[in-house]
């Protein structure tokens, strides 16, 4: 096991490098940097010389060799610097922005997973009746719809007119809860259409399993038949297919908490991509790569811890 | 610096006024010809008749299709026109749906403009109402299709290629090739989409074409993947090394003999993409990424009608008209790729 | 169903909890409505709390300002005209003739004299000895205008000192030379011009190479505050997020996109509500706390709100105590009458009137080949543009009514305005008939070149990519179209249209100016030669005879000797026509009630210590607005389970039939 873990780490360095480099050609090869600086500089009309200081103090005045070789060091050592529009360390703003994010992203994961499995088991349930053909539609339809509209119709309909959740903002501790509340039906929603398909799908091949039958044969009713036995195989394939999407949680949601004012990283990059913050898109880019590789890992190990048949070599 | 006539649509230059006329109505006619032509003669092979048989029994394939032709037939109207008295180019959408422009909001089939001090009355009947400059929202709506179909086509004319060729090339050689392409998607799919897709617009400014390239470079990994996995089971088929044992070269076999097979999960794949690269433009749009002002797309209209429905008395016709325009077509093709699936590939039906 | 539905059912009841528990949409914790608390929104969180390098209007100046207060203030009540009085100041500054003696020749220059009251105290603070402030001193206000010309330190506004200082200039380059190589500025080097007292510590003297009366205004902003030098020296850059001040508020929270939260200074010095004001200001009951000590409330709370749907229903809902009228919620608010709705009225809101002195304008690049030059036939091609843009249409669409149309380019309030001026340029609906006239004098007869025949296509810049922003351009396309000219929309992210502006790469833009002082100096410098892009003068209009009036008028007091040149000047930007005048936009600002001593002020940034809460009504009115509604819910739980009662009797039947076919052998066989 821990030799597998050493090896997926290693094969993740040539990807880390080469989406390193791929950021590199993206963000210095492309973009003038003066204009950024005049940008940033909170002045109404910066003076060259000002433009010159901050330039050079972002290290954009040197030879390209030389930023390549900035930008790969900072990059690898997780040093991602201060970000070009506030100054700010780019590692504080993260330090304050990955608890609400990581709080709001995971509550919504589990709601989402929660709602996704009984529904899909309800389809499951029901199979063949109208109400499995209805709830497929539905979902077909829920999915249909854009996450924007999501947005403004649920602060729309929840925090305006039933005034049951405030329309935006976030405390820490149990009050978050309320806050979370919107964001948490809309990640919900916008999402059960394909999830509850791959689930009812996943959940309909066990039923048609010979231990089920045996089960049934045995005399055990339709509903411990489904709750008891399909549930915990089909739980396999559900766990493994989410997990790689648990450390993605750190980045929190670009639209969702730039929406409802949520302090976390997903606004951070938002506003980032508002000022074209290079320095910090940089930095998220190679952080959700890490994270993404992290998840990939977490899903294999997961699924050999979960299925002793699978042997990881 | 003068530009007499409109800039060309399809590309950046300058022609006299009947060329360029004949050159912006050839392309959108040509581009619908060629898709009824490979329908039509997809439907001699057995494979696609087949399938064609099973979709036409299909209720809800049948109706969605007739939605996204319906949709592509406006995108296709307001892709064909002709300059006016005035030297400006106006698409047959432009001449039949244009409405005079009032002065301000008003509801459906309003007389009087809403929410100004003094009201006015209108020129025009609107059937969804007007905007805040008095812009007819209908006529809004049926622009925003040509949009998304061009975000939609464009971006699968870049991506699927793209994919097929480094899908197919990977396959096909395996060793070097193969990791070669395997290290670049891999690369590339570590990157979180969103994240890329901002990053590729940041530096490649706004507009349609960028963004229709920026969606093709971020979205070709997931068709390249399948792309590649499929040709690696059809290498070792017997009709490959028939092929080869005929002396076909590798270019032969791999683009006449192996990718007709590669087609039907393409289809599906692109089908199901397409309602995905629509509403990403509604997102990228209220990323303030979007295609850019001057081209009526939903997404812009959804942008702007954001604010509109703190209003009182609400203003719901522009963001209800962009959403459900958007959300008809993003339904008409999840529910006709679904059924693609079923009919092409009955291996995979549910 | 005992064990089938359990997971169904502890979803629901989870779902069932967490809406109960958090129930409300009150965004603050309980009780605080009730107490003297200031609750506003921002819509993102300021870049930067440093006071010298700060320059954006908004909560950002209300913040800083709040915090460093400066030599002189404007009085919160005396509003007509503008008065501006000693804050930190012991008295007005003393004002006598300065010889400045520089290579051999002799300037008659200006010696201001400032003295400061003794008993201002730096907040506490952890760069402090014991962390306990100390006692503000004349040094502080010296070492703010050197930490001005420290190179580290991008000060806005260090330009307007730089030429006028004695020995300012030289101080700047040394310190820029130093910074060269790599060496911290030098903040002990002697200014001939930054005079401190050896007798007194509170005294200080600027010297000046001219008289320049607008010094008393840059006096009173927040770039001369005072500033600890144990602080700057502590904190750096990081002063940008740790101000360290000696006024009404101390910043005792800052969460990025969250919040700041500014609380009362406890060692603020006396500093009193004033006892006279504005005709009327007493029967509007502005005058009841006169001589309370300030500030009269406990905290200010910022929040970050982005979206401004979503601020206007926290308003509305009573979780803000201000906000504006905009384009969005204006038909809500205003009646056709123009005064407040009576809805809005029964809620305790007040609409009050803000005039911030500033000008928004079209600006034509004069150095374009098209649009720009100074030839007759150029000037009438403006003048041709500038009769066909209806300003009025502009302000009815984006500032609904509100606000007047520009005429030239000093805004009302200002010394210089002239009420009565009626541009000549400037479109009144018959004189289309003049711009197309003019417009064939140009040489476009219908908007057509008149030797290519070619349509006259303009392209017009804009920043602002919003939805708002597309309105815009659409209504200036669909002006222009009247006259045949075609216009093309170019939008640019903000950085990119600045830096085509600055490099002259645009033909049309739009551009707007909000007072810093009101003084005219600081508008008609807009289209002063050596203020050329990338300075504010992005049009880069250049005429001799227009900056040497400058250069006379900027000295000089307000006079009617002042006034003319004034005149003269705008006579000339008017025939020339570099700008198409817009608007001087007028605000409406929305308060509840439960806001005591609201009087809006369009210059000065610092009035938040004035306002008295009423935490009672607010809280009961909270509570009273913001019920919450349970039921649509429980319609929609009980329509699925009705719906599902006819599919469990279709799954029984499966069952039974399937428990039938199970029980005999021969069925398995068959299927």
């Amino acid at each position: 096991m821990l030799r597998y873990v050493i090896r997926r780490i290693l094969y993740a360095v040539p990807i880390l490098i080469g989406v390193s480099l791929l950021t590199f050609l993206l963000f210095y090869c492309t973009v003038s940097p003066e204009g950024m600086a005049r940008r940033n500089l909170s002045a109404k009309n910066p003076t060259p010389q000002q433009i010159q200081g901050w330039l050079h103090e972002h290290g954009y005045d040197k030879p390209r060799s030389e930023q390549f070789k900035k930008h790969m060091r900072e990059l690898f050592l997780l040093r991602f610097g201060n970000s070009d529009a506030s100054g700010e360390p780019i590692w504080d703003r993260l330090r304050v922005g990955i608890g609400p994010s990581f709080l709001v992203g995971s509550l919504i994961f589990l709601a989402a997973l929660l709602t996704d499995i009984s529904l899909s088991l309800y389809v499951a349930y029901y199979r063949g009746t109208y109400l499995d053909y209805w709830a497929t539609f539905l979902g077909v339809l829920f999915m249909s719809i854009n996450y924007v509209v999501y947005m403004i119709g649920g602060q729309w309909i929840v925090s305006k007119l039933l005034r049951l959740a405030p329309l935006a903002g976030y405390e820490s501790g149990p009050t978050a809860l309320k806050f979370v509340f919107v964001p948490m039906i809309i990640g919900v929603l916008a999402g059960i259409g394909s999830t509850v398909r791959f689930y009812r799908t996943v959940i309909l091949e066990e039923i048609n399993q010979d231990y089920v039958r045996t089960a049934r044969a045995k005399g055990v009713g339709e509903q411990q038949v489904l709750f008891r036995h399909v549930l915990k195989n089909a739980a396999i394939p559900i766990l493994t297919s989410t997990v790689t999407s648990i450390p993605l949680l750190l980045l929190g949601g670009l639209l969702t908490e730039s929406f409802f004012n949520i302090p976390g990283v997903g606004s951070m990059t938002f506003d980032a991509i508002q000022s074209q913050d290079f320095a910090v898109i940089r930095a998220m880019v190679f952080l959700g790569t890490i994270l993404y590789i992290i998840g990939l890992t977490l899903t294999d190990i997961s699924y050999a811890i979960a299925d002793p048949r699978v042997r990881l070599e | 610096m003068l530009s007499p006539t409109r800039v060309c649509d399809w590309n950046n230059m300058q022609f006299s006024a009947t060329f360029s006329n004949l050159l912006n109505n050839a392309l959108p006619c040509g581009i619908v010809a060629l898709v009824l032509i490979a329908i039509v003669r997809a439907g001699r092979t057995p494979l696609w008749a087949e399938a064609y048989r099973r979709l036409r029994r299909n209720r809800v394939a049948v109706i969605s299709l007739i939605v996204i032709a319906l949709y592509a037939s406006v995108a296709a109207l307001d892709s064909v026109g002709w300059t006016n008295a005035d030297g400006a180019w106006t698409s047959v959408i432009d001449r039949v749906f244009q409405k005079p422009q009032e002065r301000y909001y008003s509801a459906p089939f309003a007389f009087m403009t809403v929410g100004e001090p003094k009201p006015h009355r209108l020129n025009a009947r609107h059937i969804l109402g007007t905007d805040a400059i008095g812009n007819d929202v209908f006529y809004q709506t049926l622009k925003g299709c040509r949009t998304a179909m061009i975000i939609g086509g464009m971006t699968l004319l870049i991506s699927t290629p793209l994919a097929l060729f480094f899908g197919i090339v990977a396959g096909y050689f395996g060793k070097r090739v193969d990791d070669a392409v395997q290290y670049v998607y891999t690369v590339l799919n570590s990157i979180p989409d969103i994240l890329l897709l901002v990053s590729m617009l940041l530096v490649l400014g706004q507009g349609l074409w960028q963004l229709c390239v920026a969606l093709g470079i971020t979205s070709w990994v997931g068709l390249c993947r399948l792309s590649r996995a499929e040709t690696l089971k059809h290498r070792d088929r017997e009709y490959v090394r028939a092929a080869r044992a005929l002396g076909a070269g590798h270019g032969r076999i791999m683009f006449r003999h192996i990718l007709p097979n590669l087609l039907p999960i393409v289809i599906i794949t692109t089908t199901l993409g397409f309602s995905g690269l629509v509403m990403t433009e509604a997102i990228l749009s209220y990323l303030q990424l979007g295609v850019g002002e001057g081209t009526g797309s939903w997404g812009n209209m959804i942008d702007g009608a954001r604010l509109e429905l703190a209003r009182e008395p609400i203003i719901w016709w522009s963001l209800f008209a962009a959403s459900t325009a958007m959300f008809v077509l993003v339904l008409a093709f999840n529910l006709f790729g679904d059924a693609l699936r079923d009919a092409i590939d009955p291996r995979l039906r549910s | 169903m005992r064990i089938s539905g359990r997971p169904f059912w502890v979803a629901i009841s989870l779902l069932g909890t967490l809406l109960f528990s958090g129930c409300g949409n009150n965004p603050y914790p309980a009780g605080q409505a009730g107490k003297a608390v200031l609750f506003r929104a921002m819509s993102d969180d300021p870049r930067t709390l440093d006071p010298s390098i700060s320059y954006m209007s908004g909560p950002e100046s209300a913040t800083v300002d709040s915090i460093y207060p400066s030599y002189f203030h404007y009085h919160f009540l005396k509003q007509e005209p503008f008065t501006i009085e000693p804050m930190l100041g012991a008295k007005m500054p003393e004002r006598r003739a300065y010889i400045v003696k520089s290579a051999g020749k002799t300037i008659n220059g200006e010696e201001w004299i400032f003295k400061i009251r003794d008993d201002i105290r730096f907040q506490d603070d952890a760069c402090f000895p014991d962390g306990k402030g100390r006692n503000v001193v004349a040094a502080d206000f010296i070492y703010a205008f050197r930490r001005m010309a420290d190179p580290k330190v991008p000060c806005p506004v260090l330009s307007f000192f730089e030429d006028k200082i004695v020995g300012f200039d030289k101080y700047i380059a040394a310190n820029r030379a130093l910074d060269e190589k790599k060496q911290a500025a030098d903040y002990s080097a002697p200014v001939e011009g930054l005079y401190l007292d050896p007798k007194d510590p509170l005294v200080f003297h600027i010297r000046l190479k001219q008289p320049y009366p607008q010094l008393k205004y840059l006096m009173a902003m927040h770039f001369t505050t005072p500033i600890a030098h144990e602080a700057a020296e502590k904190y750096g850059k990081e002063l940008a997020r740790h101000p360290v001040g000696c006024g009404p508020y101390v910043l005792s929270e800052w969460t990025p996109k969250k919040r700041i939260v500014l609380t009362k200074n406890p060692h603020y010095y006396r500093d009193l509500f004033p006892s006279e004001g504005d005709k009327g200001d007493r029967e509007a009951g502005l005058l009841e706390d006169a001589g309370k000590q300030l500030p009269l409330n406990d905290e200010i709370i910022y929040s970050t709100v982005r979206e401004g749907t979503t601020a206007w229903n926290m308003f509305l809902q009573g979780y803000l105590d201000s906000y504006g009228v905009t384009q969005e919620n204006f038909s809500q608010v205003v009646s056709k009458a123009g005064n407040i709705t009576p809805e809005m009225k029964s809620k305790g809101i007040t609409m009050r009137k803000v005039v911030t002195p500033g000008v928004n304008y079209l600006a034509f690049n004069m150095s374009d080949p098209v649009v720009g030059g100074y030839t007759e036939q150029k000037r009438k091609l403006r003048q041709a543009i500038s009769l066909s843009i209806d300003a009025q249409a502009f302000i009815d669409l984006f500032s609904q009514g509100q606000g007047r149309t520009a005429e030239s380019i000093v805004p009302p309030g200002l010394f210089g305005y002239e009420k009565n001026y009626k541009n000549p340029y400037r479109r009144y609906e018959p004189q289309l008939k003049k711009a197309k006239q003019l417009l064939k004098e140009a040489g476009y007869p219908d908007g057509r070149d008149a030797k290519s025949g070619e349509k006259l296509t303009l392209f017009f810049d804009t920043r602002t990519v919003t939805a708002a922003g597309r309105q815009y351009s659409a209504l200036l396309v669909k002006q222009l179209r009247q006259l045949g000219i075609e216009v093309q929309t170019r939008a640019w992210r903000p950085n990119v249209w600045e830096e085509r502006v600055n490099q002259g790469k645009f033909q049309i833009i739009e551009f707007g100016w909000l007072a810093d002082y009101p003084d005219p100096e600081n508008f008609v410098f807009l289209l002063y030669g050596p203020n050329k892009r990338p300075g504010p003068n992005c049009t880069a209009y250049q005429r001799p005879e227009y900056d040497k009036l400058f250069e006379k008028m900027r000295a000089m007091e307000d006079s009617p000797e002042r006034l003319k040149i004034i005149e003269q000047m705008r006579d000339m930007e008017v025939e020339d026509c570099p700008l198409v005048f817009m608007e001087h936009s007028e605000d409406l600002a929305l308060n509840y009630d439960w806001i005591r001593n609201v009087k809006p002020h369009a210059i000065a940034n610092d009035v938040s210590k004035y306002r008295r809460v009423d935490g009672a009504t607010r809280e009961s009115s909270e509570a009273r607005w913001n019920k919450p509604i349970y039921w649509p819910i429980l319609v929609f739980a009980g329509f699925v389970v009705v719906g599902s009662i006819p599919a469990v009797g279709t799954v029984k039947q499966r069952r039974t039939r399937r428990l039938r076919r199970d029980s005999s052998p021969s069925a398995e066989l068959k299927s």
